[in-house]
């Protein structure tokens, strides 16, 4: 096993971070803002989960690859990532496209890399650690680091052990006995499934360590082609076919006490459930361990104030500056500044900053987006039918209520 | 024929590979400037271009990747004096680096090399 020194791994590594995607199927959502910039369990954006797991690793050279809608994250980043001293070379910085090459933008995600070669020609890094902006989990990269040099390999493949049937929406390798990766392919109709567990596969997490020249070497054959420019669909598969490409189980770098937690927030429908995991009576995903703190951004507010004199709460975030007077909330997620009124009663829901919710409103279901009113006696996600034709409403029935949007009673 | 287009602001050395080239049954085609290199690589591509580093006004480097933003499948061979650039990412997606010498024939051997193989791949 080769010796590996242990400050050089950290620090000749350089982490890039995809956070262009335009977030579709996260729409209304992302009306405004970039997907990484969405508002998540109440006083996080989803950013801040990928960029604490870097700080909690001691990976200190950050870039970040944004494209569309990214005023917001740019923002959130100023207020509340201007952390690093770059006098340390250490630093987060936010690179928008720079059309060195030609006019479009990022074709894929391997083209979003390959269109920044000048960034790792200036950095020269060892290794580069690819990320996505939008995952909720928490992980040790220095553990995948560590790994990915024992095996002496040119690229890991951080993967998650994920249904069958899952499996077939998800990047999929095949290893052999010593995780070595003998293939991959991007959404297979019949996913191979991973040794000894023949229920289960093991699916791409979006994670990537590279050697520096066998990540350029391979990007520059990709764009030398009519590919789709896609990590899952044409890199791996590329280097899988000529180089030492190894798997590395998540189990072992998670460190969310209890359980293993990976969540790709691509939908709707997935958005919700994962802020309904923070308020569960045994959150699945734990805040609150203080080993591996969640950094963001916090702005002023004074504490939140709930006035019980009828009503309930119950399985709820509640963020600062919100008032709850009288109300009933169950399995809730409320943001900063967010007002209740007597009477209303909302369950399964999550309410954005600035959101008041009038006297006996009742709300089931229910994203309420930053700056919305709901007005008195108003009732959402008790009529499927009534709730589409005013609102977006994603397949298991979750109505959004888009940004500053008025809704009538 | 195969039509090669060279990129060089050396005139004395675009005579000499013009002479020697066209010896060798290509059809070759002179500009002097990355601009123009370009320009004609996006109107009408040649079979090979063959571009020089260190030109007046922008680098054949900057020029390598622009071209090879509109016209991915045009190739490119880096021919310059200096082997140090050898080493730098931007210059990895020529087809093949070529450092100058009075003796052609390594240049010779490298653009059938490159069109033979653009050949079997297509």
């Amino acid at each position: 096993m080769p010796e590996i020194d242990n400050v050089a791994l950290l620090k000749k590594t350089l982490t890039m971070i995809l956070s262009g995607g335009q977030g579709e199927r996260l729409y209304p959502l992302t009306k405004d803002r970039a997907k990484p910039a969405v508002p998540f369990g109440g006083i996080y954006r989803i950013i801040d989960f990928t960029l604490s797991n870097c700080l909690n690793s001691n990976l200190r050279r950050i870039y970040l690859l944004t494209q569309y809608k990214s005023s917001s994250l740019d923002l959130h980043l100023h207020l509340g990532w201007s952390i690093l001293n770059n006098e340390l070379g250490e630093y987060i910085y936010t690179i928008p496209p720079q059309k060195r090459l030609s006019d479009h933008w990022y074709r894929g995600t391997a083209d979003a890399i390959f269109q920044n070669i000048y960034t790792l020609e200036q950095e020269r890094p060892d290794r580069v650690l690819i990320l996505s902006g939008d995952h909720i989990y928490k992980m040790d990269y220095s553990q995948m680091l560590r790994f990915h040099c024992e095996q002496e390999a040119e690229l890991t493949v951080a993967c998650v052990e994920v249904p069958l049937q899952q499996a077939t929406q998800l990047g999929v390798m095949d290893i052999d006995a010593n995780n070595r990766i003998v293939g991959f392919q991007e959404k297979p109709q019949n996913p191979p499934p991973m040794p000894g567990n023949p229920s289960q596969a093991l699916a791409s997490m979006g994670v990537y360590v590279f050697n520096t020249d066998s990540l350029v070497r391979t990007l520059v054959a990709d764009a030398r082609r009519d590919t789709a420019h896609d990590f899952g669909k044409n890199i791996i598969p590329a280097l899988v076919e000529k180089g030492r490409v190894f798997a590395y189980n998540f189990k072992n770098g998670n460190r969310n006490p209890g359980s293993v937690y990976w969540r790709d927030i691509g939908l709707i429908d997935t958005y919700w459930a994962a802020n309904m995991d923070l308020v569960d009576d045994t959150p699945e995903f734990n805040l609150h361990d203080k080993s591996w703190p969640v950094r963001t951004y916090q702005e002023s507010y004074p504490p939140a104030h709930l006035h019980q004199g009828n009503g309930s709460v119950t399985r709820a975030i509640v963020s600062g500056g919100s008032r709850v007077t009288d109300a009933t909330l169950d399995q809730c997620v409320l943001s900063y500044d967010v007002t209740v009124e007597p009477g209303a009663h909302i369950t399964e829901s999550i309410l954005m900053e600035g959101v008041v919710v009038g006297k006996n409103a009742r709300l089931h279901r229910v994203i309420v987006d930053k700056d919305v009113v709901i007005p008195e006696g108003c009732t959402i996600g008790l009529d499927p039918e009534a709730d589409r034709r005013r609102f977006t409403v994603a397949p298991n029935g979750v109505s959004i209520i888009p940004k500053g949007l008025p809704v009538e009673g | 024929m195969k039509t090669l287009l060279i990129a060089d602001d050396d005139k004395n050395l675009t005579i000499l590979y013009e002479q020697e080239l066209s010896d060798e049954g290509y059809r070759v085609e002179v500009v002097h400037d990355a601009r123009q290199a370009i320009e004609r690589v996006t109107t009408d591509p040649p079979d090979l271009l063959l571009l020089d580093i260190r030109m007046p006004g922008m680098d054949g480097i900057e020029a390598l990747n622009q071209i090879i933003g509109r016209n991915n499948h045009v190739p490119v061979i880096l021919n310059t004096a200096y082997s140090n650039y050898k080493d730098n990412f931007m210059t990895w997606p020529a087809d093949a680096y070529v450092v100058k010498s009075s003796d052609l024939t390594e240049l010779k051997n490298t653009i059938r090399e490159v069109l033979e193989r653009r050949a079997s791949e297509s």
